[in-house]
Formats: C-alpha cells, structure tokens, sequence
C-alpha cells in the first residue's frame, strides 16, 4: 500500500465518522420532532411536548426543594452502596479465608439473596420500617448485596497464587498482605462492581423511594403521579437518565479504565 | 471427600440455624411484622394448590418468557443494525442505548400506567423495555468478538449474507445470546415485576401488593418465597440444562 492510499483511506475514515455524527444528531432531532408531533395530538397529561418538559426540567434545576429530592435520591444512593459493598465484600472474604464456609455462602446464601425479589424487599420494608428513609436504603442494599457477592467473588478466585504464594514468604501478617497484595489485585473488580452496583441502584431507588419513601425523586414522581403531572414525570426521568449516563461516562468508565490498565497483569 | 460433605453439613447447619433464628424472633413479634417461618411454609404450600395463585402464577410467568424472548428479539435487532449498517452505530450505542440504559424502571411502569390500559400489554410493554439494553449489550459484545478469520473464511465459500447468517453468525453468537437470557431471566423475576405493581390486574407482583396492602405478611412471604422457588426451578431445570448442551458442542 502505498503512502496516498494510507492517505486515502484516513480521510475517508474520518469523514465516515463525521457523517455517523451527523447521523446521530440527525436521530435526536427527528425524535424530538416525531415527540413533538405526537405531543400536538395527545392530551398533555398523556404526552407533554419537548418544549414544556424543557422548562419544566429549567424550574426543577433552580427550584431548591426539587433539588433537594435530587439529594436525598443521591444520598440514598451512595449510603445503599456503601453498606451493600462491604457487606458483600466481607461475604466473599469468608470463603477466602474460611475454604469450610464456601458452601454455605456461594450455594445457600447467594442464590437465595439473588433470587428474592426487589419488590419483596421493598413491601417487606415498609412493613418492618414504615415509610422512612431507611427503608429505602435497605431495599437498595438488599438487591446490590448479590451484585458485590459475585463480582467480589470472582475477583478473589482470579487473584494470582503465585504472587500469594511469594507474598507469604514475605510477611507472616495476613493483614499487610491483605493490604499490600489481595487489595490491590482486586482494584479492577472493585471498580468493575462499583459500576454495576451504580447502574442497578438507580434502576431500584426510585421503585424504593415511591413505595416506601418519605423523600427523593420517587416519591416525587408519585406525588406527580397522583395529579397527573406527567411534566414532572417526564422531567424527573431526563433528569436521572442524564446524570446516571455522565456519570457513568465521565467519571466512573475513566477511573475504571485508568484502574485497569495499572492493575491487570 | 470428607471436607467437601463436612462444608455442605455447615452448609445445611447455617440454613437450619437461620430459620431457628428466624422462629425465635418471630415468636416474640406480632404476625403482621413477622410471620413464623412454619406458619409461611403452611401458606407456602396451600398457595401451590389455590386456583387463583396458580392464575396468577401463570400470568406471570408467560409474561415474563415473552418479554425475554422480544427484548432478545429486539435488542439483538438493534445490535444487529448497529454492526452492518454503519450509518446506524452512532445511532445505536450513543442515543437508543444510553437511554434505555440509564431509563429507570418504575419510570416505565408509571408511563405504560398512564399510557396504557392495565394488563398484559402494558406489563409486556414496561418489563421488555427494562430487559432490552441488557440483551443489546450482550448481543453487541457477541458481535464484536466474532472471530474475523473465520468470517472471511466464511465470505470465501458463500456470498449469500442468509446462508452466512445461519451457519456462521448466529452459531458464534450462541454463548452471548445464552448469557443476555440469563440476564434477563434474572432482571425480569427481580426486577421486571415492577410493572405488575402499577399496571396489572393480575400476576404476582399484584398478589404481594394485596397482600401487602391487607397487612397480610403470612401470604405476602409466601409469595416471595414463591417467586425465589420458581426463579431457581427455571434456572435448574431450563437455563442451566440449555447452557450444559451448547457448551458441550
């Protein structure tokens, strides 16, 4: 090949993906048109055009006490995840460490916390704890223990034996080779679960936060819900899909990727 | 091997010892906070011999098989799409699917409620939606780890893209659709069953929010424990078997 056709072939290349671009936005605007087409000619409480689900998404971002639901979504959130990661993390070290315990865990716990529904651990909630934010934070956790379970699991059987192995012929304490060398080797999954776990969260919260809960952005699509403010509605969801899909594309893919590459062997 | 019967004695020691547990807190809560684990057991087993539950039961289940069949339909579509046709990709990985990823699932059930008259269409309409990304990102993956020799080699024999489709394509794209399956087997029994919460005259997500709303925790236990009952027997005597016999090829 000689070098104009390298040349060749990268413009084209280029252009290729210009045009995909263009494309894209093409697809946006069309949607938006068919949206708007069909907001024309049905009722507002059924469809409510683009153009009113944009102001209404402007008073939700300078509106403190919408903002405020945002928060108390976020912070549920991040507490579920916090508690269900360790809790999960610690469940998958038992078997590490204590091999007589594996069965019990990985064929008895685990598939029975995977297996029971997020319905179930909402009403079951309410009932233990009435309509509170722990309710909420508890349904969360139940459903991403299994999550962190898994993925914690698979990283401690991925964990190189030779390097342990040479580990302990270094140290005698299981604590600094807990530190220095099974923490480390497991950062990549840890990351990987913390993604997971972020994406399933926002599926589950807000089912969490219309049946049992007292604050967030549930329970704010149900007060819209009940009067038929589907502008609400529809704003709350652009809402959640755009900062779950930054987050996920600005933050958590970057350090996931940034994890990996200086941690894979 | 005794280490391996002596880890499964604990094993079946934990679960005995957790439903102990379980009576003995019971004992002391009143039964509309905490029923007693054989007090459920009894409804667990009566709910298996009532009509209606086993209506209910089934309503889900094939609401749910059919589900899992048109999101691997079409998400496996859209994959499809976004791989030979290369206008589409951008189309497809920057605006349907971070979408239909991020879009959260009650958000669903509640817009199929407005939309929708309560019933099956409306819960297959919320629990396909939930499922599609899952079965799009599997199937896409699949298609980016089709082995491009084996392709071209494919190319050489045949020009026909059905016959490519049939013998190459679709056999390489096995183990990715199994896993999108079981995927969305999981999402759609733990999650999906949202949508029977908001928009279903029947099913089981509705019997729980009934028996929930009459404080009746003795059924509503039973039902969740219906559902783990059912969730594994799908997976033990379905999924896991399908998965043994292609992977033996």
């Amino acid at each position: 090949m000689t070098a104009t056709d390298i040349a060749l072939g990268r413009t084209a290349l280029r252009r290729g993906r210009a045009a995909r671009r263009w494309v894209g936005h093409l697809f946006t605007l069309a949607f938006l048109g068919a949206w708007e087409a069909a907001s024309l000619v049905a009722p507002s409480y059924l469809l409510p055009g683009p153009a009113q689900v944009a102001l209404r998404l402007w008073s939700f971002i300078t509106s403190w006490r919408d903002l405020g639901h945002l928060g108390a979504s976020l912070f549920h959130v991040g507490a579920a995840i916090a508690i269900s990661f360790m809790i999960g993390t610690l469940l998958a070290l038992i078997p590490y460490y204590v091999p007589v315990l594996r069965f019990a865990i990985e064929r008895r716990l685990g598939p029975f916390l995977n297996a029971f529904s997020a319905i179930g651990w909402t009403l079951l909630a309410i009932m233990w704890f009435g309509v509170t934010p722990l309710t909420v934070i508890f349904t969360i956790s139940a459903v991403l223990v299994p999550f962190a379970l898994v993925n914690m699991s698979a990283g401690l059987a991925s964990i190189d034996r030779e390097l342990v192995e040479m580990a302990q012929s270094l140290t005698r304490r299981s604590a600094r080779m807990l530190v220095l060398v099974i923490v480390p080797s497991l950062y990549p999954f840890i990351f990987a679960t913390l993604r997971i776990m972020f994406g399933v969260a926002w599926k589950v919260t807000l089912t969490a936060e219309l049946f049992g809960g007292n604050s967030g952005l549930g329970y704010m699509i149900n007060l819209a819900r009940q009067e038929f403010d589907t502008e609400t509605i529809f704003a709350a969801i652009i809402l959640i899909i755009a900062f779950v899909h930054s987050v996920d594309q600005f933050v958590l893919a970057p350090l996931q990727a940034s994890v990996s590459r200086h941690y894979a062997s | 091997m005794p280490s391996a019967a002596a880890e499964r004695l604990i094993g079946e020691g934990l679960v005995v010892l957790a439903l102990v547990a379980w009576w003995a807190i019971a004992r002391g809560l009143p039964e509309f906070i905490l029923p007693g684990p054989l007090a459920v057991a009894r409804r667990l087993a009566e709910l298996f011999v009532t009509p209606d539950f086993l209506w209910n039961l089934f309503a889900s289940t094939w609401r749910v098989l059919v589900s899992i069949a048109l999101a691997l339909l079409i998400g496996g579509g859209l994959a499809f799409l976004a791989h030979d046709v290369p206008w589409l990709e951008t189309v497809v990985d920057q605006r349907i699917k971070p979408v239909l990823n991020s879009f959260p699932s009650i958000g669903w059930a509640i817009l199929a409620a407005i939309w929708f008259e309560p019933g099956d269409f409306s819960v297959i309409f919320v629990e396909v939606a939930i499922l599609i990304p899952f079965c799009l990102i599997n199937v896409a993956e699949g298609l980016r780890n089709a082995d491009a020799d084996l392709m071209e080699m494919g190319w050489s024999f045949t020009r026909s893209r059905a016959r490519m489709l049939r013998r190459l394509r679709l056999p390489l794209l096995v183990p990715y659709g199994l896993s999108a399956t079981r995927i969305a087997y999981g999402i759609a029994w733990k999650i999906a069953l949202v949508a029977e919460l908001l928009g279903a005259p029947s099913g089981l997500g509705y019997l729980m929010l009934r028996a929930q709303t009459a404080a009746d925790s003795t059924t509503f236990l039973a039902t969740c424990f219906a559902i783990v009952l059912i969730f594994m027997a799908g997976e033990r005597l379905v999924i896991v078997p399908i998965e043994r016999r292609f992977a033996q090829r």
